[in-house]
């Protein structure tokens, strides 16, 4: 992992910064998101990818894209997580003196 | 937290351009970090030995293909190709070189090349033993016809190394060397080179054996031509040691009086028993040849040339195989010398003058027999008389002063009848020789010296 994250740094930060934008944006935007039943079968197939990365049943090539997608995705989560939190925080701090 | 699992629902849109970025990463980065992949691999199998290697990358995937030597070779190269940062999976085509039964490498040689061939266990020994046979065989070209294979007996490389060796004395032949069997055929490049070769096998490892040593040697030869034009004797070839270099030499220059004996011999070992006196009588012979070459191959004897006259070719052909040891060969090819033209009686005496002044008839001491040495001096003595057929000529013995006067006077006339006596045997009329002894009664030189009475005892021929 290690060698890889030197190997493609430029590409993994991209995913978070991308992840982070996401995350702030979405604290604050109107409208529905994805169901809850999309969420779920979302979610399955992600576990499904991460499954079939961890028991390296693809092969070859696609067996590295689907890890280079699979870490560039968990990175884009983390960077949405941060960036929702870090908004929620600036939100909720200038609320209440306004 | 709740919030979190809230505003997850809309970071779906963000999605979009990270696929995007994953497809241009994954466009832009896979064939570098292949390529950065199967470079740190072939770098982590540096010390490890294999043949046939092949890596061939495709994604984090290395498929390892290569010959091993030993089965922890093979595990060894897997592992350090999975240890190697950024593999995921290494897909192992390896397998062990196959195993040779019984292993059999060899060495041939020809004229123009030395081939290797059979089983090597190691790409480095097989890379040794190229070198040494190019260091070995300088000039010759070497061709590799060597596989690698698994069940090579212990030390192999050193028993290998000396055979390459001993190829290098041979003129052609093969060496195999089979599990620890060493079988040798071929000639051997030089005389003694046989015997270098047997000796050098006894270094063999421990644990080698020689089978069989087929190696034969160069055939022995001594060859000798009596130039008349040069009036020369050419000796060329072999002689066993300086010794018999020496006895032949100085045989040499006893036979042939008139000819300046060149010298070219060699000493090397492996003449055949009883060389040194079937050359001595074979160059008796050549001495009563006009010209002729002597050549002494092993244990064959061939004589060519012209003698003299006809008597002296049949005595040749006939009598110089008869002294020879057993299994010596003799092959005469003897023609005659087309007879020269007649002379006068006192040009006759002068011939005779100029070849007794050359050389003189020689008996054994204090008895009338003549010597064998005398022989071509007698040849050319009847080839001139042969020529004055008109002539009569008186055959006078002298000795030098040493011991009683009346004796000396008996042997000298006895010496004078055996010369008379050979003339006659070889076909001359004995009408046209009378016989006298003269003793020491008439010196030519001062018999005070050894040299001097070396030089009374002689026999003249006076034309009449």
């Amino acid at each position: 992992m290690a060698y890889l994250t030197t190997f493609y740094w430029g590409w993994l930060l991209g995913s978070v910064l991308l992840g982070f934008a996401m995350g702030w944006i979405s604290v604050v935007q109107r409208g529905d998101g994805i169901s809850r039943k999309l969420r779920w079968w979302l979610s399955a197939l992600v576990a499904a990818l991460i499954a079939a990365a961890l028991t390296r049943v693809v092969p070859g090539r696609f067996g590295y894209w689907l890890d280079l997608g699979l870490i560039m995705f968990a990175l884009y989560l983390c960077g949405c997580a941060v960036g929702s939190w870090l908004r929620d925080w600036v939100v909720s701090r200038s609320a209440p003196s306004a | 937290m709740h919030g979190l699992f809230r505003w997850s629902s809309k970071w779906w849109p963000g999605v979009i351009p990270l696929v995007m970025f994953w497809a241009i990463a994954a466009w832009t980065s896979t064939e570098p970090l292949e390529a950065d992949l199967a470079q740190r691999s072939v770098a982590a199998l540096k010390d490890t030995v294999l043949d046939k290697r092949r890596i061939s990358v495709a994604g984090r995937d290395v498929t390892l293909a290569a010959d091993a030597f030993s089965e922890g070779g093979r595990q060894s190269a897997v592992t350090s190709v999975e240890g190697v940062p950024g593999v995921r999976l290494v897909n192992d085509e390896t397998r062990l070189v196959p195993e040779a039964k019984p292993f059999v490498w060899s060495a041939e040689r020809d004229v123009v090349r030395v081939t290797l061939s059979g089983s090597s266990p190691l790409p480095a020994i097989k890379g040794r033993l190229m070198e040494a046979a190019r260091a070995n065989l300088g000039g010759v070209e070497v061709v590799d016809r060597m596989n690698l294979a698994r069940g090579a007996p212990p030390r192999f490389d050193h028993a290998a190394l000396l055979l390459l060796d001993q190829i290098g004395k041979l003129k052609d032949g093969k060496i195999t060397l089979s599990d620890t069997s060493v079988s040798l055929s071929g000639m051997a490049r030089e005389l003694g080179g046989r015997e270098a070769i047997a000796a050098a096998l006894k270094n063999l490892p421990e644990g080698f054996s020689v089978a069989a040593n087929d190696v034969k040697a160069p055939p022995y030869i001594f060859q000798a031509y009596k130039d008349p034009v040069a009036v020369t004797l050419t000796l060329t070839g072999n002689v066993p040691d300086k010794t018999v270099h020496a006895a032949l030499v100085a045989a040499a220059g006893r036979k042939f009086f008139s000819e300046k004996v060149v010298d070219n011999l060699k000493e090397s070992i492996g003449a055949p028993p009883g060389f040194a006196e079937v050359v001595v009588s074979a160059l008796g012979a050549l001495s009563r040849l006009s010209t002729g070459t002597l050549v002494v191959t092993d244990r064959e004897v061939k004589l060519s040339g012209d003698a003299l006259h006809e008597n002296a070719a049949s005595e040749i052909r006939a009598g110089l195989g008869k002294d020879f040891p057993q299994r010596w060969q003799f092959k005469p090819e003897i023609s005659v010398k087309p007879a020269a033209a007649p002379v006068d009686a006192t040009v006759c005496q002068q011939l005779f003058t100029e070849l007794l002044g050359k050389a003189r008839i020689r008996f054994e001491p204090g008895k009338a027999d003549i010597v064998a040495d005398s022989a071509g001096l007698l040849d050319r003595l009847i080839e001139t008389a042969l020529r004055c057929p008109t002539t009569n000529i008186e055959i006078a013995g002298h000795t030098d002063s040493d011991g009683d006067g009346e004796a000396n006077q008996a042997l000298s006339e006895k010496r004078a009848q055996a010369v008379a006596d050979y003339l006659v045997k070889a076909g001359l009329p004995a009408s046209r020789f009378s016989v006298a002894g003269y003793g020491s009664t008439q010196p030519i030189a001062n018999n005070d010296s050894e040299q001097g009475k070396a030089q009374n005892r002689r026999i003249d021929f006076v034309v009449k």
